[in-house]
């Protein structure tokens, strides 16, 4: 069985709803306080960011491709929007010089990849390189620290109790659901994805398809950065590292496959928040991040083993009522 | 059909790297009718109409619709001047279904919140069944493309080419390539139906029967030029041929039948639940033996489980009388097999490697015993199998993907000539060969009989069943249900079996 074949299998959101489930079942059972209003207002806060991130990189991977880049375009927008907010600059235009430094990267990843047909892993891995460069040089490497409370209001603020972060997330959410599932930018996307040469003999502009969707999953990355420079009230040059990891395993774990074409972005939403509480989880029984990848890394593979076995189970129920 | 031109290609040139794929080509087109664009593979009829329908540019020539001159520069282009086309692979994405695939690219769309605009999928499904009905599939719309079979999957590429709203012109690569005789009925009446509308069909197809059959005209290309139009009717299938390479085929099938040897593979009771049940014949050394049968009939089933490819629940396979069981299919290459599936490119080769190393892909062990491989070596055992199966290749050193069907699956059979294999499977063995290479490959398989391997001989091609093999074993629903002597096979009765109707005459 190939890894495509495997891969296949995760695409029951059910099994998905169960595992969150399951997860804070199992935590609220071990973790003391982890099951209190204040925990899971933070696990959203949480997951907020991850959410925004994660889908820009499930429509790449919808794509049939991958950005490794979000992850430090996260590190670089926050940085750049931080020092903007230090030199006095107002709070709107400060984002809007970050989401446009952000966007610089998707402009180059989707130019190089979709009109000149160079390969995905080699742009975005690239660029993964030069944004997190650029965020070490242009902070000399030491964190922005301290925030306007009206900035923080964004990643860190209340409305009714409400995270306001987890609000942002939810409205960007529901439009990239509805952008994928509604519009033709979204249907084009799938079918780029399902085989970029029947999408262009059907007439779709493929180049194009790419190009705005990298610019998007950028954009995206870049407002991932700066709600985590509110919620943490510091902007720190590495601070979206290890992000991209954490936004692929929440668009898999969410059912999409690395092979494109299917999946969404609902599944990923889904996907974060499971990332998002096993690591809340996973802390609060004093386990380190360094062991948290780990086990993320074996829960991807034990979804896999579950929908495998699933499908198989399915697949000889099918296979007698053929015969009968 | 009225003799009112719609159509006109003058001049058409078209080079590839290192290939004129056309050379001056001209064609014109009459108002409903079938006109059928024949030659053999790499003539030029795929570039030709990929031009036409927006997927490649022109380098010189020109396109006159209705008179007027027009420029396609796009699939966009082509659909707005009312040219759809249905390509010979599956342009279908197989995780959207129906209505998301025939309307791919050309989804109506309706102002929504905010004024953006955003997909009218009401008007989309409403419109998808409404397409289905006319064309005579009974499908939900929302059915997922990977779900469906493989003349279904026909059937909805058929669809979505009638979906543009003035089709004028439609084209057709080899849509009965992968077609039941029942369904090409089914196309047939649907391309009459259209046909009597004033849609012009340009019909490409390697099929002498089915060109009588629904052709008006036949344009003949060879190597990328231009070499006459004819009339159906007045024009006999040799001398269709004798246009097509240059020279006549007088004898397609060649087989010397000699009286055969000892059964070199016997398959007793197997069965594979779903799939086929209690499936027994045998292959004798020196013969070919026929398998024909509808789309989905189990054959392909059972020789990949007789491969050790897929799993079998119950049966015995016997090689040389002896008992084996194939986990693997490494296992039934030790045990002197070969396999040359249906799918060349996917499962018979790997084709962004070279010839040489394809040829040797089997045999390592044996060819280099110490697990180092040699270049030299390769190409000596690679020129070899070339000269002696008359590959078309320059050399040996060339990626196999550059090959056409036929030399690609001279080199499938290279490479099992190579392991010494003497119960040899060959599943679809001409799909997409042409004319002249389909004559070298009998010519192949006959002497591969004579030299005493057991062939099992796997074909939708009828004539090709009956006029290669010893016996012929028809399969249905997972079935062997009847056996024929090449003396006694009849067209009439093997397809009566192969649909189910039994010995009805």
């Amino acid at each position: 069985m190939t890894y495509a074949k495997i891969i296949k299998q995760l695409k029951k959101l059910p099994g998905i709803i169960y595992g969150l489930v399951i997860i804070i079942a199992f935590f609220g059972v071990t973790a003391d306080y982890f099951l209190t209003f204040m925990n899971m207002m933070n696990i959203l806060k949480q997951a907020s960011v991850l959410i925004v991130v994660s889908l820009g990189m499930t429509l790449a991977i919808l794509l049939g491709k991958i950005d490794m880049s979000v992850g430090s375009t996260m590190s670089l927008v926050g940085v750049v929007t931080g020092i903007c907010l230090h030199k006095g600059i107002s709070i709107p235009l400060a984002i809007c010089i970050g989401m446009a430094v952000g966007s610089i990267i998707g402009f180059i990843n989707g130019y190089l990849i979709g009109y000149r047909k160079f390969d995905y892993w080699i742009v975005t891995f690239s660029n993964m390189g030069i944004a997190q460069s650029l965020a070490l040089v242009i902070t000399n490497g030491a964190t922005i620290p301290g925030f306007d409370s009206s900035f923080r209001f964004l990643g860190d603020g209340q409305i009714y109790g409400v995270p306001v972060g987890i609000l942002i997330a939810m409205a960007i959410a529901l439009a990239i659901i509805y952008l994928s599932y509604n519009t033709k930018f979204g249907s084009n996307i799938y079918a780029v994805g399902g085989n970029e040469q029947v999408a262009r003999y059907s007439g779709i502009d493929t180049s194009k398809v790419i190009f705005k969707t990298y610019i998007l999953s950028s954009l995206l990355a870049g407002f991932a950065g700066i709600l985590l420079v509110s919620k943490v009230n510091s902007a720190n040059p590495i601070a979206g590292s290890g992000y991209e990891f954490d936004a692929i395993a929440a668009t898999l774990i969410g059912g999409t496959p690395f092979d494109g074409g299917r999946g969404g972005v609902l599944g990923t939403i889904i996907g974060a928040c499971i990332i998002a509480t096993l690591r809340n989880g996973l802390n609060m029984l004093g386990l380190t991040p360094p062991i948290q990848f780990t086990l993320v890394g074996f829960i991807i593979i034990l979804i896999i083993i579950f929908d495998v076995l699933n499908e198989k189970y399915k697949a000889k129920k099918g296979g007698a009522a053929n015969e009968a | 059909m009225s003799d009112q031109i719609i159509l006109q290609l003058k001049g058409i040139s078209k080079q590839f790297p290192g290939v004129k794929a056309l050379d001056n080509v001209s064609l014109d087109v009459r108002k409903g009718e079938v006109h059928v664009l024949l030659g053999e593979n790499g003539a030029g009829k795929s570039t030709l109409m990929k031009i036409l329908s927006g997927v490649y540019k022109k380098d010189s020539g020109k396109i006159f619709l209705d008179g007027k001159e027009v420029e396609i520069n796009s699939v966009n282009d082509a659909e707005n001047l009312g040219i759809g086309i249905i390509h010979q692979e599956f342009n279908l994405l197989p995780h959207r279904d129906i209505a998301q695939n025939i309307f791919l690219g050309k989804e109506p769309t309706k102002r929504g919140p905010l004024g953006v605009k955003v997909l009218d999928k009401a008007t989309m499904y409403s419109k998808c069944n409404e397409l289905l009905k006319t064309v005579g599939i009974d499908l939900d719309s929302r059915i997922l493309v990977k779900d469906l079979g493989i003349a279904q999957k026909q059937m909805v590429e058929i669809a979505k080419a009638l979906s543009l709203a003035n089709l004028k012109i439609l084209i057709m690569d080899e849509p009965t390539a992968t077609l039941t005789k029942g369904e090409i009925d089914k196309l047939f009446s649907i391309i009459r139906k259209y046909k009597s509308m004033g849609i012009s069909i340009i019909y490409i197809s390697h099929r002498m029967e089915e060109i009588q059959v629904i052709g008006d005209r036949v344009t003949v290309l060879r190597d990328g030029k231009y070499i006459g139009t004819v009339p159906v009717k007045e024009t006999p299938p040799s001398e269709l041929i004798r246009m097509m390479v240059g020279r006549e085929i007088t004898n397609l099938y060649k087989r010397d039948y000699n009286e055969p040897g000892p059964e070199a593979l016997k398959v007793c009771n197997l069965s594979s639940r779903g799939k086929f049940k209690d499936v027994n014949f045998s292959v004798r050394r020196g013969e070919i033996v026929g398998f024909y049968g509808l789309v989905g009939a189990g054959r392909t089933e059972v020789a990949k489980a007789i491969f050790g490819e897929d799993k079998y629940d119950a049966g015995e396979i016997l090689i040389n009388g002896k008992k084996v069981k194939h986990h693997m299919p490494s296992q039934a290459v030790q045990n002197k097999m070969g396999l040359l599936p249906e799918d060349r490119r996917d499962e018979g080769l790997i084709t962004k490697m070279l010839l040489k190393q394809n040829v040797v892909q089997a045999s390592l062990r044996k060819v280099f015993p110490k697990g180092i491989l040699n270049n030299k070596v390769e190409s000596q055992i690679a020129t070899k199998y070339i000269t002696k199966l008359n590959i078309a290749t320059p050399d040996e050193n060339v990626v196999v993907a550059s090959l056409s069907g036929g030399n690609q699956q001279k080199v499938v059979l290279a490479k099992w000539l190579l392991t010494d294999s003497e119960v040899l499977i060959f599943d679809e063995p001409t799909r997409g060969i042409d004319v002249g290479a389909k004559a070298e490959i009998y010519e192949l398989m006959n002497d591969l009989a004579k030299s005493g391997k057991a062939i099992m001989m796997i074909s939708s091609d009828l004539p090709e069943v009956i006029g290669l093999s010893d016996r012929i074993y028809v399969m249905y629903q997972g079935k062997i249900v009847a056996e024929f002597s090449h003396e006694n096979a009849s067209q009439e009765r093997i397809v009566n079996f192969a649909i189910g109707r039994g010995d009805t005459l």
